[in-house]
């Protein structure tokens, strides 16, 4: 218990800092930062408008981030006045586009790097060891532009079944429409992933099949695959789930790139026009909400932990 | 000069092509203004626009809409993302490193404090950070007299050094404690040598190896970083050719004419996989570990 | 092919072992670690083969179960169980033996349970795989088991984990493991030695409680001569990567033939010992076996050795009786051997205080 107390500070600090320096950075330069929340060019009623709507706007920093941290808290996102919707529906719409291409990312990249991260394990130095090793090298260094470029040029204008721009639909709509829109915004992230954690997964796996209960296990007769995957995997599942935690802030880098690139109207893309037209709300709820999340994925990762060892769930029940 | 071919020979084959190819884009970068077959960047040529030219013997990688050379633009495309991401990465050896350096030799509070300097700067959406620093900057640019030096050079270079500095640090502290606790450092401080001294002659000497490989690698992500935000319209402003901004240009006719993306592709893959395979072996054959990350 | 269980024999020869030879690729060369090794194992006796650390031992039990590393091993010789060979057959077809004919209890219970893994489950495993009993049955089975063991409360302790037992109980958790599927032929790979002493005499009793209710068999591999004096019908010491002497145990011990035997039973520490009492070791290291010596593979550290024994290789011959072997030209009672005998004593005379 005192452990999440100790984990949910620190999480607190984490945000204030990055959201107040966020929210420095998007009063860099401005010469008016009134005008910027209203959108720009606009007229003097919105102007006012605004001025009503946040009196607090010529008060200190700090003063301004309270205010902010306040309406937050108490569920209020903010306005769009220039593209004049409210924060908390712009996430609405968008939210489910993004979140489906990071979803979809992590899935593909396990699901390719799991097996074949045990079978290079397993079958060590063998062909399949061989290939995936040096695929993975140079998938990771792949940019994830790159990959869309080519996942574009040799995958959807080769074959007419992916679009070339991608619309959000969701998966209860229509399935096969969904795979199709996602898929290779996925790809390009997901081969990516995929390549770390392939890697990681092989020598984390090689290391765990040289401890004694896999000799045990063996000695049992047990048969090759129950031994990898029901013996070794559960020992190295829970540095993979790690690794899936720290590629989280890169996805987020990527997803942006893979919405602009796939022209999926995402939070990415969102956050990209928000920064051109200093709609400093949106910039700083995106940001809080990232935050959050990469936070919470951390805490999640944490917990099970302790569902996977049970070794550590005793240590932790005690103190 | 005959042990260096030997040398040479005893290579691993991707090591070698990785160098050599280094070496082929570095050279091109540089002498780039004064080579005969390398055209201006901006050098429009009649009668090659709207992408007239595939890839030929004329123009190596073919010519874009405006009838560019394309492969004059890669090669001074080289010449920008380079240097961009070199210059980052050194500003972020020199922070981080020290940074590093003083946290794992000295300890005690300073390491408690830029341990959690450093877990806060990792903690930053990047690529957030990166557009909103890039696009306040050239606000303050045009908005403000004073600031009227602040290209989008200085602003992408100042925003990669930021990021390099927080796993430059992690690294270098990591080092610089393990190598803290071995003998030759115990036995130089008990012969009497003051800090500054076992810093400079014992610590440094050996943390140069760490730092090669963590140059290397590091312009193989910055290089990355960096071509995003060039597709993202935040990196040099056209029409500098960075290799970024090459592909989000010419995307849209990526069906006839492939080769205005799919050539700065190739550069930029290929060069971030050439660093990244000299980093890693760098890395291992000094033995380093990662296990700070 | 007939299954193994349709083979058993309830007497007789169960295992034969016939020159067998165990080396490994190494980068330093190819280790011999086992150079050339006879057994023959009778249903429902007991075997210890005893040796130092680097002796092959291991290897030995190992190789003749057939649990060696994929890459890298090269396997020579003969082990046939149940008058079917087992050396050239894949590990595909021995995972039907293991397990269910063979079982193996192994040195650190610690590590070799899976920590992550409920001990009902671990014991459940080779059940449901090998007997095919679906997952209650398994369940029923795996609490007889771990009573059969001695483990108190067995219904609690199948929820557990290995981390929440004490380290005898999770040894006669892998005990229990070893029993599940009713196997003629029983491994011990030093099995006591990770246990504290009082500890140790109750899993020896427990595994030949065991072996004489089943009518197993057993190997006990120990260093230890102490382990194997009560507990086994016969003892073979190896050295070397090879047996130095074999006979039945009482034999054994009674009229050793081979100086290292002696030497190892000299060097056990003895209670009735006066205090400060030097302890008697064996001076140098085990042989290098990428490039065994010459000759008698013990003779660099034999005190009895002479010159024949650094240039020919002494063979395994009979000794009194014909169960008894050893391979020495000096051995224990010869002439060579009680002049020496003199000479040393006279020379550490001063020494070796109450020997």
């Amino acid at each position: 218990m005192r452990y999440l107390l100790q984990r949910i500070g620190q999480f607190i600090i984490v945000f204030v800092v990055v959201t107040f320096v966020v929210m420095c950075a998007t009063r860099i330069g401005s010469k008016d930062v009134v005008r910027d929340l209203a959108g720009g060019t606009v007229g003097d009623e919105v102007i006012a408008k605004v001025e009503a709507d946040y009196p607090y706007l010529d008060k200190p920093l700090v003063i301004q981030y309270g205010y902010w941290l306040k309406d937050m808290v108490t569920g209020n996102m903010g306005y769009s006045y220039a593209q004049s919707q409210s924060v908390i529906d712009m996430f609405q719409q968008r939210l489910p586009s993004t979140f489906f291409i990071g979803f979809w990312s992590i899935f593909l990249g396990l699901l390719i790097a799991v097996p074949l991260g045990i079978y290079s394990a397993y079958r060590r130095d063998g062909p399949v060891d061989r290939v995936a090793s040096y695929s993975s090298f140079a998938f990771i260094s792949t940019p994830p532009l790159v990959f869309a470029v080519f996942l574009l040029y040799f995958v959807a204008l080769k074959i007419d079944t992916f679009p070339v721009l991608s619309n959000y639909i969701a998966p209860w709509d229509s399935p096969v429409e969904h795979f199709k829109n996602f898929f290779l915004p996925s790809l390009t992230l997901g081969l990516g992933l995929a390549a770390v954690w392939t890697r990681f997964l092989r020598a984390d796996m090689i290391l765990t099949l040289q401890s004694d209960f896999i000799m045990l296990a063996r000695a049992k007769g047990m048969s090759p695959r129950r031994i990898l995957y029901r013996h070794a995997l559960r020992s190295s599942i829970l540095s993979l789930i790690t690794s899936v935690a720290l590629q989280l802030s890169g996805l987020v880098g990527g997803a942006v790139i893979a919405e602009q690139f796939f022209g999926l109207a995402g939070i990415g893309t969102r956050l990209v026009f928000a920064v051109q037209q200093n709609d400093i709300l949106v910039i700083q709820a995106i940001t809080a909400v990232l935050v959050v999340v990469v936070v919470f994925v951390n805490l999640v990762v944490d917990l099970l932990y302790a569902v996977v060892d049970p070794r550590i769930r005793h240590a932790r029940a005690l103190g | 000069m005959m042990t260096f071919l030997k040398k040479i020979r005893r290579l691993h084959p991707t090591t070698l092509f990785a160098s050599l190819w280094l070496g082929a884009l570095t050279f091109l970068a540089i002498f780039a203004p004064v080579l005969p077959f390398v055209r201006g960047y901006g050098e429009r040529v009649k009668g090659a626009g709207r992408f007239k030219f595939g890839p030929g013997a004329d123009f190596l990688f073919g010519s874009d809409a405006l009838g560019r050379d394309m492969f004059a633009r890669c090669v001074y495309g080289a010449q920008i993302s380079l240097r961009v991401a070199a210059s980052s990465i050194i500003v972020g050896l020199l922070i981080g490193g020290s940074l590093g350096l003083a946290a794992g030799y000295l300890r005690g509070w300073i390491d408690r404090v830029v341990s959690i300097l450093v877990d806060i700067l990792l903690a930053f959406p990047a690529l957030i950070i990166s557009i909103l620093i890039v696009g306040r900057f050239d606000v303050l640019q045009a908005n403000n007299e004073a600031f009227g030096w602040l290209t989008r050079t200085w602003s992408i270079t100042f925003v990669l050094s930021l990021l390099s500095i927080a796993p430059i640090a992690r690294i270098v502290r990591a080092q610089t404690l393990s190598l803290s606790q071995r003998e030759f450092v115990l036995a130089a401080r008990s012969l009497g040598a003051k800090n500054g001294r076992v810093i400079f002659r014992e610590i440094l000497p050996n943390l140069i190896p760490a730092m090669t490989s963590v140059v290397f690698t590091g312009i193989a992500i910055l290089l990355v970083s960096e071509g995003g935000l060039a597709f993202l319209g935040y990196s040099i402003k056209p029409p500098s050719p960075s290799w970024g901004l090459l592909v989000s240009e010419n995307r849209e006719r990526l069906q006839e004419a492939w080769w205005a993306t799919i050539f700065p592709c190739i550069m930029l893959f290929v060069t971030v996989l050439a660093f990244n395979i000299i980093g890693d072996r760098v890395a291992r054959r000094f033995d380093i570990r990662e296990a700070a990350l | 092919m007939t299954t193994q269980a349709e083979n058993r024999v309830e007497t007789g020869t169960l295992i034969e072992v016939r020159a067998l030879k165990t080396h490994f690729q190494t980068p330093r060369g190819v280790v011999r670690a086992v150079d050339g090794v006879d057994l023959t194992i009778e249903r429902g006796k007991s075997l210890g083969i005893v040796g130092e650390s680097g002796s092959g031992k291991t290897i030995l039990s190992r190789s003749i179960m057939g649990l060696l590393p994929r890459y890298g091993t090269i396997r020579e010789g003969s082990v046939s169980f149940q008058g079917q060979e087992l050396i050239d057959r894949s590990p595909k077809e021995m995972r039907g033996i293991w397990g269910r004919e063979m079982a193996m209890i192994f040195q650190d219970p610690m590590t070799s349970l899976n920590p992550l893994m409920k001990i009902g489950k671990q014991i459940s495993e080779p059940l449901m795989a090998h007997l095919g009993m679906d997952r209650s049955s398994a369940w029923e089975t795996a609490e007889k088991l771990l009573r059969d063991v001695r483990i108190p409360e067995a219904g609690r302790r199948l929820s557990q984990y290995p981390h929440e037992m004490s380290g005898g109980m999770r040894q006669r958790v892998m005990i229990a493991i070893a029993l599940a599927c009713g196997p003629t032929m029983l491994f011990a790979d030093e099995p006591t030695t990770a246990l504290d002493v009082t500890v140790q005499a109750q899993i020896l009793q427990l595994i030949n409680e065991q072996r004489r209710e089943r009518n197993m068999s057993l190997i006990l591999v120990t260093h230890d001569l102490g382990v194997v004096a009560g507990n086994t019908d016969e003892i073979a010491v190896m050295y070397g990567g090879k047996i130095v002497e074999k006979a039945p145990t009482r034999t054994l011990f009674a009229h050793m033939k081979m100086p290292y035997t002696e030497a190892l039973l000299q060097s056990i520490p003895k209670m009735d010992q006066p205090s400060h009492s030097r302890l008697a070791v064996i001076p140098g290291r085990p042989p290098d076996l990428v490039n065994p010596p010459a000759g008698c593979r013990f003779a660099p550290r034999c005190a009895y050795a002479r010159e024949r024994c650094q240039v020919e290789e002494p063979q395994l011959v009979a000794a009194e009786s014909p169960q008894h072997v050893y391979a020495c030209f000096y051995p224990v009672g010869s002439p060579e051997y009680l002049e020496r005998k003199v000479e040393l004593s006279r020379r550490t005379d001063t020494n070796q205080g109450g020997r």
